[in-house]
This record gives C-alpha cells, sequence and structure tokens, in this order.
C-alpha cells in the first residue's frame, strides 16, 4: 500500500505534520516518525498523544492499520518507497539467508538470488502479496534452525573480519617500527665502528693504517650480516604465526538443515550427516585373548613346570609359565583350521590379479622356520 | 617330482652365508614350488636356481641416495622398478669383522622376527635378497617422518595429552602384537618408534628381538637401552616375561610427558639408583624374591625410599591426569609380576577417557624425518651408551659421501 505522494512533498521549513498541521516553523524542534506498518508519517507529538493509550488506528484518512507506538521510528531514507523497500528487503534477506556453499552448483546459487529478488519485489510492487507472504512464513517455520545458524555464522563472520583487520593494522604497525629500529641499529653501529676505527688508527703505529681500516670494514659487514640473518629468523617466526592464525580462523563448516517440504528453494546440497565418531578402540578391531578352540587357564599342573613356580629367583625375574601355556597351547592348535586347498587356490587367484603377497610368503617362511627351530629346542 | 617342496634339505649349506641362501631357498619354495620340486637337483644348477631367485628380487627394487650409514649397516632410499612412486628403504648389512663366518645376531634376528610379523604399528619387511658382495639387504617400509625422539626434543613441536595418548596407544598396540606372536622387543625406546607418512607409529629395529623362551633356558639381561630397562634386567635375570617391554614403554611414556628421559642413568649402577630414587627401593615386602636375583645390591638401610604412589606420578605428569597417571604406574611397577602385561594396558580405561586420542592424520608431525630415518635403522640396538652413540651419529655428515 504505497502511500500517498502528496505527503512526501515538503520543504525543510515549512513542513507540517500531516496529523495534527503543525509546522516546523513553529515548532523548531519537531521529529517525524513512521510506522513501518503503512509508512504514514507523522509528528512526535502526535505519537505520544494518540499511541500512549495503547494501540490505535492510523489517524490518517483511509488508512485503518492498527498501529503501536513501540514500533515507530525515524525515517532513514528522504523517499519513503526507499525506506519501505529497504525494510522489505531486510526482513526477506533474514528469512532466506541461505549461502552459496549451501548450493549444489552456481547455477543454482544464482537461481536462488533471483527467486529472492522476485520475492521481494513482489512484496514491494503488491503483487500476490498473500500467497508470497504465506510461502515466506511456512518456509521460515520449517527452517528455523538453519535460519538461526546461518545468521549466527554471518554475525561471527562480521566480527572475524573486524578482528582481522585490527590485526593486520597492528602487524603493519610493528613492521614499520621494526624497520626504523632496524635503521637506527644500523646507522648507530656505522658509527661506532667508524669511530673505533679512528680512535685506533689514533692510538696505533702509522704503518698499520691499512690493516686497521680493512679490519673495521670486516667487522662492520661481519655484523651485518649476522644482523640480517636474525631478521630472516624473525620474520620466518612471525610467517609460522601468521599462518598458524589463519588456520585457527578458517571458517566452521556451515552444517545444513534439510530444507523444507514446500520446497521453496531448489538445488540445495544433500546434507552429509557426519558419521558419528566410533569410540576409540585401543586395539583396533583386533580380539584379545581370542582362541578358537580352547580356554586358556591360568594353571596346568605339570610336573615339568612345577620347579619354575617354586623358584623364587625365576619368579622374582618375572618369568610367566602363563606365556608359556599360552604358546605351547597356540603351536598345538595352530594347524587346526588351516585348510591348505583353500588356502592354495586364494593364493592362486590372487596371483592371477597380479597382487604382490610378500605378507604370506614371510608367514610360510616364518612358519617353516620356527617350526624347525622348536624341533631343535625340544 | 614327488618331493613335497618344504621338506627341500638345503643343498646350498656349502654356500658362504648359510642363513641368507637358506632364506631364499624357503622363499623360493613358497613361490616356485614346481621348479624347487626338481628330482635330485645336482648343486651346482640349484645354485644357479637360487641366484636367479634372489636376482630377482633384487630387480625389483631400484637403489636411489643413501640416508644413512653406521657402524652396522647403510640405508639406502630405493622404490619399485614397477612403481617409482613407490619407496622403500633397503637396509643393507654391512660385512661385519666380528661375524666374518656369517651373519651378525641382529641381522639374523631382525629377519627372522620382521617376517613373521605383519601389523600397522610394526615396519613391514617387504623381501630379503642378497647383493653382489654378499651382503644382506633387507627391503623395509619407508618412513619419512623421523621418529618419537625427534619430536621429543624439538621445542619448536607442541603436543598435548591426546597427540600422547595416540602415540601411547600405537606403540602397545605394536608391542602387544609382538608379545600375542611370543616374540620380545627387547628395544624400545623413542628413537626406534619410527613415524610413517601417515602418522603411524610404527617400532622398528628388531635386532635384540628374541622369542619367549622356554622353561628352564636361560636369556641375556644386557638387553634393552639402560634407560629403558627395567629394574629385573639391571639385576640380572636370566627369566623374564613380556613385561620387560612394558617397563620401556611405560619410560617412553613418561619421556613423552617430561620431553626429557625420566630414568637416565650414567651406568647400570647409577640406573639402578636412579631407579631407586624415583620409584622405590626394591625390598623383599614390595617385590618377593628381588634379593635372589644375581646382580642384586642390597640397599642402604638408611635410605629406602617407600614404593611411590599414586599421589606421587600425579605430581610427577599433571599433564597425564589422574587416570593416565594410574595407567604409567602400573607400566613402572618394579615387581614385574605386578606390572601390567601389553594386553593388560591396552585395556586399561584411560585410552576411552577424554580426551580422545588424536586422529593419526592430526598429529604433529617435523620434516627431515628421512635423515633421522637413515640414522636409526643403522643403528646396532642395545646396550651402547646412549650419550656418546647420540652425539656420535649427530656427528657423521653422510651428504658430503
Amino acid at each position: 500500500m504505497p502511500p500517498q505522494n502528496r505527503i512526501l512533498d515538503r520543504g525543510d521549513d515549512d513542513e507540517v505534520c500531516p496529523v495534527c498541521k503543525s509546522s516546523r516553523y513553529l515548532n523548531p524542534d519537531m521529529r517525524f516518525l513512521i510506522n513501518p506498518e503503512c509508512y504514514h508519517k507523522m509528528c512526535e507529538s502526535c505519537v505520544d498523544r494518540i499511541f500512549s493509550g495503547g494501540p490505535a488506528n492510523c489517524p490518517v484518512a483511509g488508512c485503518h492499520k492498527t498501529l503501536r507506538k513501540n514500533r515507530f521510528r525515524k525515517q532513514t531514507f528522504e523517499d519513503i518507497n526507499v525506506e519501505r523497500e529497504v525494510d522489505i528487503r531486510r526482513r526477506v534477506m533474514q528469512i532466506l539467508n541461505r549461502r552459496e556453499e549451501e548450493f549444489d552448483s552456481k547455477r543454482a546459487w544464482d537461481d536462488f538470488l533471483e527467486q529472492r529478488e522476485e520475492i521481494i519485489a513482489n512484496l514491494v510492487t503488491g503483487t500476490d502479496v498473500s500467497k508470497t507472504e504465506s510461502d515466506l512464513q511456512a518456509y521460515a517455520s520449517e527452517n528455523v534452525r538453519s535460519i538461526r545458524a546461518n545468521q549466527a555464522l554471518e554475525a561471527q563472520e562480521a566480527t572475524s573480519f573486524q578482528e582481522q583487520q585490527t590485526l593486520e593494522q597492528e602487524q603493519a604497525r610493528l613492521r614499520r617500527q621494526a624497520a626504523r629500529q632496524e635503521y637506527e641499529d644500523e646507522r648507530r653501529e656505522i658509527l661506532a665502528g667508524r669511530e673505533d676505527v679512528i680512535s685506533r688508527l689514533a692510538s696505533g703505529k702509522p704503518t698499520d693504517a691499512a690493516t686497521i681500516a680493512r679490519e673495521g670494514q670486516k667487522i662492520l659487514l661481519k655484523k651485518s650480516s649476522a644482523r640480517r640473518s636474525e631478521e630472516e629468523r624473525i620474520r620466518q617466526k612471525q610467517a609460522a604465526l601468521r599462518n598458524s592464525d589463519a588456520k585457527k580462523a578458517g571458517a566452521p563448516v556451515a552444517t545444513t538443515e534439510r530444507a523444507g517440504d514446500t520446497g521453496l528453494i531448489k538445488g540445495l546440497k544433500k546434507i552429509k550427516t557426519p558419521e558419528p565418531e566410533k569410540p576409540y578402540d585401543p586395539f583396533m578391531g583386533m580380539v584379545p585373548n581370542k582362541r578358537d578352540y580352547y580356554t586358556l587357564r591360568d594353571h596346568y599342573p605339570s610336573g615339568y613346570l612345577d620347579p619354575i613356580r617354586q623358584d623364587t629367583r625365576m619368579q622374582a625375574g618375572g618369568y610367566d609359565v602363563r606365556e608359556y601355556y599360552s604358546r605351547t597351547l597356540l603351536e598345538a592348535f595352530a594347524g587346526l583350521g588351516c585348510f591348505v586347498d583353500e588356502e592354495v587356490s586364494k593364493r592362486d587367484a590372487s596371483t592371477a590379479l597380479g597382487l604382490s603377497r610378500p605378507a604370506t610368503e614371510g608367514a610360510a617362511m616364518a612358519a617353516v622356520t620356527s617350526s624347525g627351530l622348536n624341533d631343535e629346542k625340544i | 617330482m614327488a618331493v613335497s617342496p618344504l621338506v627341500s634339505h638345503s643343498p646350498s649349506a656349502a654356500s658362504s652365508s648359510p642363513a641368507k641362501l637358506r632364506a631364499a631357498n624357503v622363499r623360493s619354495s613358497a613361490t616356485k614350488p614346481e621348479n624347487a620340486s626338481s628330482h635330485q637337483p645336482s648343486q651346482n644348477t640349484d645354485r644357479e636356481l637360487t641366484e636367479q631367485l634372489n636376482d630377482e628380487v633384487r630387480q625389483k627394487y631400484v637403489k636411489d641416495k643413501r640416508l644413512g650409514e653406521g657402524t652396522y649397516a647403510v640405508v639406502f632410499l630405493g622404490r619399485l622398478r614397477t612403481d617409482p612412486s613407490s619407496f622403500v628403504a633397503i637396509k643393507k648389512i654391512k660385512v661385519n669383522a666380528e661375524y666374518k663366518d656369517g651373519l651378525s645376531m641382529d641381522a639374523i634376528r631382525e629377519v627372522k622376527y620382521l617376517q613373521e610379523l605383519s601389523h600397522p604399528n610394526i615396519i613391514a619387511l617387504h623381501d630379503v635378497f642378497s647383493s653382489k658382495d654378499q651382503n644382506l639387504n633387507l627391503v623395509l617400509e619407508y618412513l619419512p617422518l623421523g621418529d618419537l625422539e625427534m619430536l621429543i626434543k624439538d621445542g619448536n613441536v607442541h603436543y598435548g595429552a591426546a597427540d600422547v595418548k595416540a602415540w601411547m596407544g600405537m606403540l602397545a598396540r605394536g608391542v602387544w602384537f609382538c608379545h600375542e606372536n611370543f616374540i620380545l622387543h627387547r628395544d624400545i625406546k623413542p628413537n626406534n618408534l619410527l613415524i610413517a607418512s601417515d602418522g603411524e607409529v610404527k617400532l622398528a629395529d628388531f635386532g635384540l628381538a628374541r622369542s619367549f623362551a622356554d622353561p628352564y633356558l636361560n636369556m641375556t639381561h644386557q638387553v634393552i637401552t639402560r634407560w629403558y630397562r627395567p629394574p629385573e634386567l639391571l639385576y640380572g635375570a636370566r627369566q623374564y616375561s613380556g613385561v620387560v617391554d612394558v617397563w620401556s614403554m611405560g619410560m617412553v611414556f613418561a619421556e613423552l610427558l617430561l620431553r626429557v628421559p625420566f630414568v637416565a642413568g650414567n651406568t647400570d649402577l647409577d640406573q639402578i639408583s636412579k631407579i631407586c630414587e624415583a620409584f622405590g627401593t626394591p625390598t623383599e615386602e614390595n617385590w618377593p624374591g628381588v634379593s635372589k636375583l644375581p646382580n642384586y645390591i642390597a640397599p642402604d638401610r638408611n635410605h629406602l625410599v617407600p614404593t611411590q604412589g599414586r599421589d606421587f606420578f600425579l605430581r610427577q605428569f599433571p599433564n597425564a591426569g589422574p587416570v593416565g597417571a594410574d595407567l604409567l604406574m602400573s607400566m613402572c611397577t618394579l615387581d614385574p609380576r605386578k606390572r601390567k602385561t601389553a594386553c593388560e594396558v591396552l585395556q586399561h580405561i584411560w585410552w576411552t577417557s577424554e580426551p580422545r586420542p588424536t586422529d593419526k592424520h592430526d598429529l604433529p608431525r617435523k620434516s627431515g624425518g628421512t635423515r633421522k630415518m637413515g640414522d636409526d635403522l643403522t643403528r646396532r640396538g642395545g646396550e651402547i651408551d646412549e650419550n656418546a652413540f647420540k652425539n656420535a651419529a649427530r656427528k657423521l655428515d653422510f651428504s658430503a659421501m
């Protein structure tokens, strides 16, 4: 409902409140306020007078909007149409605040931008207002979470941008200071070196003059190269610092909600919910103490092993008969469940695929060597 | 033709390096049984066959630049001939003056145990071959990111409790896997823990490893680098178990937390006294039978340090947290029978409590590890004085060679 044009044409001095007709000429402190409900302009005293007692109808003839006092505000733009469009735009943008990274393609993102402009234009020009409004409301209520998340992200970006700016300024200042300092140091050192050479020339023999002068030059050169390497070191450190800062500032991955069922926005990325992290398994999938054919007991009667159980020295050294039990039993059962035919066919299949198999070879070899060794021992 | 490939008695025993050729033989029987089962092979053709197979393996790899050299081995960077982007480290064992008639124990142990173990936290042995000059070459996994010692020592590398937990987890899994296969590593220390390009820690240097001893069989107590050696070995125990590695793990854990070796003795005696100071004096009360150990030294009755409790560990290692301190305490128990086994260590609640271990890809890392790998793999394991040795290794400049 665009306001009538005659309200808008006004001069600075003889501005007249359309409601109470008092003019700026009589009341230089007069301020005009508008309400985004209907954008009819009126002076502050009128607002106080009419709306202090609660919501009331707009006093402009023909306008039946109910206005509230707290919604009145100062006008930003001279043109009330611009004012209104900006308000509408702000509201729509707040609801349709999808971000580019949420879309499948550039094309989808552009489509979305166009769609948003169209909605804004509809609301501004007043075409299909009720349908557009209801669409917008439906979308807003369905995507509350993603809207809020994107708002938070935006706010964060704004603040981090500011931080970045101040940080950069600070760094520039430090650099300038360092450069100044460096220049000063160098100048002072050159002066000091020169003075040193002169004093030594004064005290030394005239024949040494050339050597002293050369030495002075050398010292100066050495100092300056040392300074340069020091500077290099500092610069590297600063660069590393900057990198780590940049890493920290890395934007968090936006988690997008599934778009509402109304399907107002097309081309949104399918949301991959990150797989919940599995609890840490200290054995990384292997099962400790798993034995297929037997259960290991803590004690087996054996006359052969009894002396060990009584030998304090072996016990104190930590020799553990259970390790021996475990090993002997494992070796006793090692051949069971090993089906050579199957393994051979599997191996041939894998060779056909061209896989290298150093592991199996190694195992076969190990089996041979270790069994041989055990036989020797027993 | 009916001879089984696995019972082919080794006719190559007359060769100069029996162990190597035996290995090649077994390998050949595993890969090409139809060749190995030739009826009554004459010595000559068999030699040719093994050499042929050896050549086949050797041709698989291309030697690239030298990564490091020690008294015991030279390490080269190598790559697969078929796939130049796949790196390997080729460790060439030097013919040693001490072992003129064969191979050094370290090399045999390394080959014997590494080829049995295939686990993400243990360095992989891809192949073994002998080069023209009869040297043994081990083709090992290429681990370019250096070792844990390098990260511990570098003040510019910052890491936290979650990173320590991740590293300890990988170490503990590697050790547990060794023990599950009845192998004692016996030289666990930060510079034997190499780091792969994806951040995975791998247990390397099996030069001192051996399988669990049968009952009544003596083992040597002169193993494990001194600072990481458990008290029972310092006291000369000849029968011990897997928990000797757990003590070393505890020392590595403490070193990761403190960033300096925790108990660093200059001599074996000094090491014992430092351990007593740190963890308590071993007595018959807290370690029944300790006084029967061969090298046991009766402690001075006036200077008995009581066994340290949980508060001590919590005070010493505040960044481990109470649960971590508890685990460390159980890894550093004086009495080996009360010490946790590698499996029990992994069952501790510390692993599942907060903070969660860092993902291996996000662990702190440092460049320049290739040289370090070269150094680590050329070192002979064990009892060499760490200080003297380390400095010597650092001083060697391989780039000029």
